[in-house]
């Protein structure tokens, strides 16, 4: 008992018990519920059986059922549009915002953190904002749109459902730019200066250089970028929440927002645990991806 | 064209930008002042004419701003003191130490950071509602948040603690201090500066969580701000001064902060996100 003491105040044991107490934490808040998600969406649960642990297992008729229902590939493919659009548009902007600060003037880097501001903002304010800026009659998005001459008739951003799902996307692009932007201004940051003026001396133009410099020095931090975005953008739940709530009929629905609907709108609990279950699945597809390319870095 | 002409003139195209990437914060402030028929005006007016400060007042009494902003500094303060007496230790273990055990440790910390909320709040409001958790609604948020964002937490902090040199602490244990004296008197001053700007990265976005808090706190008197921001916020609302009015309450304590300390805030995290 007594060199248990001592270990922990002086010894291995200090390590282990600083070490140990927080994965215990995590084990049981995120690595239990992980499981217990997979146990749920081979049971049936309703209401009833909600509050015991002894379910009926139903085998994979959670997911026959699932894949069953129409609104299921629609869904799957609004995801796949949300995220490769909402990457696309917060990777390109974020790059060339980057590009432009990473030119150095003064007062740059206190303007460019500016930008952060997004970041640290609740998502439910940024979705209250944007739905007022996208609202169909008054909202000041489609009169700048008229202004310029762009469309000629007011968008029902939010209740059109060829639109619903890009009013989501447009929000989410303004979120995402400024986190793209900081990250790949680290990653250029990170170039030796020295290798573009040996380019300029051997006549290379600004176009060539950001070809043969600037992209091919920057492909692991946008490959950690691009996975990073991945991630986030099927995080995103706050501005489904606050624009469009996944409607109108479904137009706006994408699975994270769809899993959380049936569990706490429908109650349909093995459902939603079926949909997490295989989105979690890609999610963490995506964190491989994201680990492996910023190995190097994380081993110091 | 000369050097000082150039940055000035990008400098203006840098303003421009920004202030075009703000303009929905703009906006926001703007339309809380407006009356009810200047906000519906066509052609919108971009400054307030007839500016209603009032409407803070009333706004704050109706919605009962105060208790949900209570709630939502009780919930993010409890997650965050949460976080950082489990995290720090944890951080501090795994940037002290290089062999296999810290690279699965690190693996599956990464791992658990990608976890969305909307996912996984189906199996933790089941297993929550079993265990009678859920009559402690606010606790079970605390957790909740705590276990999302530890992750996080643990990789800025431990970008903070690989900056502290090694030499100090052995110095420290030769000098005849244990780990315990040497971690608690040397290693963690050291380190104070980035477990501050992370706990407060993390107290900002607490602040504004959502999907735990929506699922799991049934009780109005228990909701924070952002649940109290959604429930405003009904499908065919016009009070749009009313919810702009909420939104500037709600955000402008976090964006002071940001700006205040905006410097250590971007350099902490970009320390510890690509890492």
């Amino acid at each position: 008992m007594r060199r248990l003491l001592l270990s922990i105040r002086d010894g291995r044991g200090f390590d282990i018990g600083l070490v140990s107490v927080p994965l215990i934490f995590l084990f049981a808040m995120a690595g239990l519920p992980l499981i217990y998600n997979i146990v749920m969406s081979f049971q049936e649960v309703d209401m009833f059986s909600l509050g015991t642990f002894a379910r009926p297992f139903v085998g994979f008729k959670n997911y026959i059922t699932l894949f069953s229902q129409p609104e299921t590939w629609p869904i799957l493919g609004n995801t796949a549009i949300f995220v490769v659009a909402s990457i696309a548009g917060q990777f390109t902007i974020g790059f060339a915002l980057a590009l432009f600060f990473w030119t150095g003037f003064p007062g740059s880097s206190w303007l460019r953190g500016l930008f952060l501001v997004s970041w640290v903002m609740p998502g439910l304010v940024v979705g209250a904002i944007w739905n007022w800026i996208l609202s169909g009659d008054f909202g000041v998005l489609n009169f700048l749109l008229k202004e310029s001459g762009l469309v000629s008739a007011n968008i029902f951003w939010r209740s059109d459902p060829n639109f619903s799902l890009w009013a989501v996307v447009i929000a989410n692009i303004w979120l995402g730019i400024s986190f793209n932007m900081i990250l790949l201004s680290v990653g250029l940051s990170a170039i030796p200066q020295d290798l573009y003026e040996a380019a300029e001396l051997d006549g290379a133009n600004v176009v060539q250089r950001f070809y043969t410099i600037t992209l091919p020095m920057m492909r692991s931090s946008i490959g950690a970028l691009v996975a990073l975005g991945l991630i986030f953008t099927l995080q995103q739940f706050d501005l489904f929440a606050a624009i469009t709530a996944g409607g109108p009929n479904n137009s706006s629905n994408v699975a994270q927002y769809w899993a959380w609907d049936l569990s706490f709108r429908q109650y349909d609990f093995a459902q939603g645990a079926t949909i997490s279950v295989i989105m979690i699945v890609f999610v963490m597809f995506a964190s491989v991806v994201y680990v492996r390319s910023t190995r190097h870095e994380v081993r110091g | 064209m000369s050097i000082a002409l150039r940055d000035k003139l990008m400098l203006m195209v840098a303003v421009l930008l920004a202030a075009v990437y703000l303009f929905p914060l703009y906006w926001m402030y703007v339309t809380a002042l407006k009356t009810g028929s200047a906000m519906f005006a066509s052609p919108p007016s971009f400054w307030p004419s007839d500016p209603q400060w009032s409407i803070y007042g009333s706004v704050w009494q109706s919605r009962n701003v105060g208790r949900y902003l209570w709630n939502s500094f009780v919930i993010a303060s409890g997650a965050v003191s949460l976080i950082v007496i489990l995290g720090t230790g944890c951080a501090y273990v795994l940037a002290r130490y290089r062999n296999a055990w810290v690279d699965v440790g690190l693996f599956l910390i990464l791992m658990l950071q990608v976890l969305p909320a909307s996912l996984m709040i189906t199996p933790i409001f089941v297993g929550f509602s079993q265990l009678g958790l859920l009559d402690y609604p606010r606790v079970a948020v605390i957790l909740a948040i705590a276990a999302k964002s530890m992750p996080f937490f643990v990789v800025l902090v431990r970008a903070a603690f690989m900056s502290v040199p090694m030499e100090l602490e052995e110095a420290a244990l030769v000098d005849g201090n244990s780990r315990f004296g040497a971690f608690f008197h040397i290693v963690l001053p050291l380190a104070r500066n980035g477990i501050l700007v992370s706990a407060i990265l993390i107290f900002m976005q607490a602040f504004g969580e959502f999907v735990y808090s929506k699922s799991m706190i049934q009780a109005i008197e228990y909701q924070p701000a952002s649940v109290g921001l959604n429930s405003f916020m009904g499908p065919n609302t016009n009070e749009w001064n009313n919810i702009m009015a909420y939104a500037a309450m709600y955000v402008t304590p976090i964006l002071a902060i940001f700006v205040l300390l905006q410097r250590r805030i971007v350099s902490g995290l970009t320390s510890g996100a690509l890492k």
